[in-house]
């Protein structure tokens, strides 16, 4: 598989890494909107991916990187939300359990605030930030050489 | 920051009617609702921004340049609203209308400290200073519009020294929006002159 040359930092404009970093920053996005609901991040950072993807490979390798890691922690927080709407106006019992949910959702939240602010520190200053897993899926997304289509053209001018 | 909206020659009496009786339905409904989520997504830059400024000393210059955009879509929409012009105001972040000119330069550094002073004293150098005055000032303006819908009505015209002070009134405003958004350090000044 043939792959895009890796741009050094010093060749990315500082606009393009102003947009790889604001990627990751879009965790805080239901702060922002006024409404603390996990999946308003998610929205966000959709709607910042296909925005921005088509500025440059940088910023979709980091765009698409910052989606996929938020999707296990947005999975994690709405089934808190949901487990909790249900203990609240359904009358489900507070159980150790559900303590125990919400303490591995607190650090799974902390840790992807950890590393998403090393992520975003990094895009700004030009660099490829690697997260394990989704850093190689988006790498082969955002840089991998696609082949042409070698399909017959259906379309053809006038003879 | 620039901001004007040119005074047309002759303004359409028609037009005038047509947006009084049903302005609402067909201009601010439609625009309305798409700059409600487009502003969602505003606060969320705004919120963003913030914070890159406070650690980069600089505001992200597509975040700017969509805050920007946002604002000028907004004023086409208020421009016409207000009967300060005609016409219908276009879709569209890209979009411009003829007659109405908004541009902010983009700062290539924000002070972090004046950041920070806006956050804990703006209410009281920045809101009540100029809110105080632009009260009264938007109270004068609105006055203004009245009477000049029945100018319009009459005489085709708009009072030229009428369009500019409201126009006036909205430079102001906007100015102080701009600073209380940290998307300029420049002070807004006490005056609707551009």
């Amino acid at each position: 598989m043939n792959y895009h040359p890796l741009p050094q930092p010093e060749e990315i404009p500082v606009r393009e890494r102003e947009d790889a970093m604001g990627a990751y920053l879009m965790m805080f996005a239901s702060i922002g909107a006024g409404l603390p609901l996990p999946i308003i991040n998610l929205i966000a950072a959709i709607i910042y991916f296909f925005v921005n993807k088509k500025k440059s490979r940088f910023v979709h390798f980091h765009a698409l990187q910052s989606l996929l890691s938020q999707l296990p922690t947005s999975l994690i927080n709405a089934g808190g939300v949901f487990w909790a709407v249900r203990i609240f106006f359904f009358h489900w019992e507070f159980s150790d359990a559900f303590k125990g949910y919400l303490i591995m959702a607190a650090a799974a939240n902390l840790i992807y605030f950890i590393f998403s602010i090393i992520a975003a520190v990094q895009a700004r200053k030009g660099r490829m930030y690697y997260l394990i897993f989704f850093g190689r899926i988006s790498y082969e997304y955002a840089y991998r050489v696609r082949e042409e289509s070698t399909e017959k053209a259906q379309n053809l001018p006038p003879k | 920051m620039t901001f004007d909206i040119k005074r047309q020659e002759t303004f359409s009496r028609g037009e005038l009617i047509l947006r009084t009786l049903f302005g609402w339905l067909y201009i601010v409904i439609p625009h309305t609702f798409i700059l409600l989520f487009l502003a969602i997504w505003g606060a969320i830059l705004s919120f963003i921004s913030w914070w890159v400024v406070l650690f980069t000393a600089r505001y992200p210059q597509s975040f700017f340049e969509y805050q920007v955009k946002l604002l000028r879509w907004q004023w086409r929409l208020n421009a016409v609203t207000y009967n300060l012009c005609d016409g219908y105001p276009p879709f569209g972040l890209d979009s411009e209308l003829e007659g109405i000119t908004f541009d902010v330069e983009y700062p290539e550094t924000l002070s972090r400290g004046t950041l920070l002073l806006r956050l804990f004293f703006g209410f009281f150098y920045i809101l009540i200073p100029h809110g105080f005055i632009l009260y009264f000032r938007m109270l004068w303006s609105f006055i203004l519009m009245f009477l000049a819908w029945w100018a319009v009505l009459f005489t085709g015209e708009y009072p030229a020294s009428w369009h500019e002070f409201n126009v006036g009134t909205f430079r102001w405003a906007t100015r102080v929006n701009l600073y209380w958004s940290f998307m300029t350090d420049e002070y807004p000044p006490f005056s609707g002159k551009p």
